[in-house]
């Protein structure tokens, strides 16, 4: 079986929004919702940290880190079990998506879940430019919406779109079945949480923070496992990384900060995938 | 008076000048009702107050508020039945009127909250059983069937009497009669559990949810009953004192006193113990000193807590215990009323717990998906805030203005009182006393 899943990588997250733009684009979300938003964790406001300045007797305790947020995509997904019409559903592979000409509009849904990760359109929704953006078709007025994991993308191998375009490679999308992958790799060895693990919902979606991972292994737009030819973690023989692999460093991860050869998956050449 | 046929009569015979303006008034609140709905439809749920943060608002507050009203009646009339006793028989029929009225409200009260009402029918063709929200659809529409069922049921021997329409076809015989009590019994058997099944599982919509604050608490369903309890009580009192006042209905002065206790009784165990019960252990956790303990635990920190347990609990509990006053009929009358109010402040402040804070409340937060009318031109909010629309207003109480006006036509076409005080199933027609 898949079930896909995400892992952020919070200390290599720049905070610079790109994730949270090219899923409005890509998936055509109308003016005024977000279906994934960079959250601050720190200060009041937007990129600002909690603390005190080290100076002037200051506290020193500045501290500031990102949160990009979108649907969880939760094992346990309260969202699933509320819509009263099984409009919102868990697929096969794990993603939790919502059959848009189901939907009744009763935002059982939202009150449900605890991440506010759901959307309503309250209007007729607006796009710009008004023919819309992305590959997805817009939703009409009266229904929920939020992320998909981008499966119309997943379905043809490819990452989804937050995923690939994330200049910090901080996002790394894959099969957490698959114990070869990614993700289940830095599940294992990074400390992960997942937001509000004691509500229970057992999201898919992992946030590494305290020591930074190499980040996302690869520069095309593929799913890993569309990648096994090349795989990163394959030398051949089995699927465990070697632990005699030579030097550490993909072009986008040259971490200056020391992990382990061989826990650090190589970047593969950008291999012609596209979008279409 | 003069449509007094045997032993049964209608509350309004016809409509006086008074009749007349109050049904007038009832129809204009409709029109704008549904003016407002159509309103809402064209433009669509924006014409709310409610946004992605706060995205339940005045339609389910109001909801949870008319299924516990409809709970009194239906509950005053079964329970004296199933066990045998004629006791509150003078209330029976009034009673599975209003129920009746108030249950259709809270069901109507969710077409305006549904994005797309025209896709209703999905409940049928695609319900997922693990919703609570399919488990209340099903129990409501039950228990709407079940009031229309007992209504026709206590009355239609006598609408056969009158020559009604309304008795559809049936008969008043003897052998019928007897038949009736057995049917009443059983009804009154299905009721009284289906009560507490509408009402809990109509809690249980909130309680299960481990996202909204304190909506995840076990109490919620027993809560729900005590508050059904006692709103539908207090309004049963209120329509049978206005009803006596206003119309040929006339109450039981005794049994009304004795309805009033009653009401005291359920405001006693649902102000004073449940809420004790909610709240002593999470002050006693929360806070260290004795003082702060009893502090925190006695004085509420919401204006919503102060009006739902004082004015809503504490004053008409004192109306209704102090000997000298209780008796009076304008004391029941103001403390029914203080009751209904204070449940339903009670219903808008669980909305507002499970909205107002955001679990996840990082800058800048969620987005809104159109800006709060009037508040803010910002698409973000860290926090929910909800102040219903006139749109809101005017639809709620059109449908409101719908329930009054089904109770008011009950009054003219159902024989709503018996006017022999004889038992309804024992000697029948016995004394005539009027
Ligand atoms: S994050 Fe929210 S919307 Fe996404 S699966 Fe979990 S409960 Fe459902
Ligand atoms: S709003 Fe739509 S997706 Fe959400 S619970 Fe209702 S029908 Fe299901
Ligand atoms: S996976 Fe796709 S839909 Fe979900 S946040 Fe990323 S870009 Fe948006």
């Amino acid at each position: 079986m898949t079930k896909h899943g995400l892992v952020i990588d919070q200390e290599r997250c720049i905070g610079c929004q790109a994730c949270a733009v090219s899923c409005k684009q890509e998936n055509n979300v109308p003016m005024g919702q977000f279906w994934n938003r960079v959250l601050t964790e720190g200060g009041e406001k937007m990129d600002t940290p909690s603390g005190g300045y080290p100076e002037d007797g200051g506290s020193g305790s500045l501290d500031m880190q990102y949160q990009p947020t979108a649907c969880q995509h939760c094992e346990n997904a309260p969202c699933v079990k509320v819509c009263p019409v099984n409009a919102t559903y868990t697929r096969d592979d794990g993603i939790v998506e919502i059959d848009y000409d189901k939907c009744i509009g009763c935002r059982y849904c939202m009150a449900a879940c605890p991440y506010n990760a759901r959307v309503f359109n309250w209007d007729e929704p607006e796009h710009m430019p008004e023919e819309g953006t992305g590959d997805v078709e817009a939703r009409p007025q009266g229904v929920v919406e939020k992320c998909t994991f981008c499966s119309h993308r997943v379905d043809e191998g490819l990452d989804p779109a937050c995923v690939v375009n994330c200049p910090a490679d901080a996002r790394i999308f894959g099969d957490l079945d698959d114990e070869s992958s990614t993700v289940s790799k830095y599940i294992d060895k990074y400390e992960t949480d997942q937001l509000l693990e004691d509500r229970g919902t057992d999201p898919n979606t992992y946030y590494i923070s305290g020591e930074m991972s190499p980040g996302r292994p690869q520069t095309s737009d593929k799913m890993e496992s569309e990648l096994d030819d090349v795989s990163p973690w394959s030398d051949g023989d089995d699927d465990v990384p070697s632990k005699e692999a030579d030097s550490a460093g993909g072009e986008s991860s040259g971490s200056s900060h020391s992990v382990e050869g061989g826990e650090i998956p190589y970047a593969t050449p950008a291999k012609s995938g596209g979008d279409d | 008076m003069a449509a007094n046929t045997g032993s049964s009569r209608v509350a309004i015979p016809s409509f006086g000048g008074k009749g007349k303006l109050w049904i007038g008034l009832l129809v204009a609140l409709m029109a704008a009702g549904i003016a407002a709905w159509g309103y809402q439809l064209t433009t669509g749920l924006i014409a709310t107050g409610m946004r992605n943060v706060f995205s339940w608002g005045l339609y389910i507050m109001m909801f949870v508020l008319f299924v516990g009203l409809s709970a009194g009646g239906l509950i005053i009339s079964s329970a004296p039945k199933f066990f045998h006793s004629h006791r509150y028989e003078g209330f029976a029929r009034l009673g599975v009127l209003v129920s009746l009225a108030c249950i259709i409200v809270a069901g109507l009260l969710i077409l305006p909250d549904i994005g797309r009402p025209g896709r209703i029918y999905q409940f049928f063709t695609s319900p997922d059983f693990r919703s609570p929200m399919v488990w209340d659809f099903g129990i409501v529409l039950l228990y709407g069937l079940l009031n229309l069922w007992y209504l026709w049921l206590l009355t239609r021997r006598d609408l056969a009497a009158r020559g009604s329409s309304l008795a559809l076809g049936f008969e008043d015989t003897e052998a019928g009669r007897e038949r009736d009590r057995t049917l009443m019994f059983w009804t009154a058997a299905v009721a009284l559990p289906t009560a507490v099944a509408l009402h809990s599982v109509t809690g249980w919509i909130f309680a299960t949810q481990v996202g909204r604050g304190d909506w995840f608490s076990p109490l919620v369903a027993p809560v729900f009953i005590a508050k059904a309890l006692v709103s539908g009580l207090g309004l049963l009192l209120i329509v049978s004192v206005l009803a006596d006042r206003y119309t040929n209905f006339e109450v039981d002065r005794e049994e009304l006193t004795s309805l009033g206790k009653i009401l005291g009784i359920f405001l006693a165990f649902h102000v004073v113990y449940l809420l004790a019960a909610e709240r002593l252990p999470h002050s006693w956790a929360d806070h260290f000193e004795f003082w702060a303990i009893m502090s925190n635990f006695l004085i509420g920190d919401s204006v919503y807590f102060w009006l739902w347990t004082v004015v809503g609990g504490a004053v008409p509990l004192a109306m209704l215990a102090l000997p000298p006053l209780r008796k009076r009929v304008s004391v029941i009358f103001t403390a029914s009323v203080l009751a209904v109010v204070g449940t339903m402040f009670e219903g808008i402040r669980l909305v507002f717990t499970g909205y107002e804070v955001a679990n996840i409340d990082s800058a800048p937060g969620i987005s809104l998906g159109g800006e709060y009318t009037g508040i803010t031109t910002d698409i973000w909010a860290t926090a929910g805030a909800y102040t219903p629309t006139l749109v809101e207003i005017a639809v709620t109480l059109g449908i409101i203005a719908f329930g009054a006006f089904i109770v008011t036509l009950g009054l003219k076409y159902v024989p709503i009182q018996r006017v022999d005080a004889e038992p309804s199933y024992a000697t029948d027609g016995g004394k005539q006393d009027q």
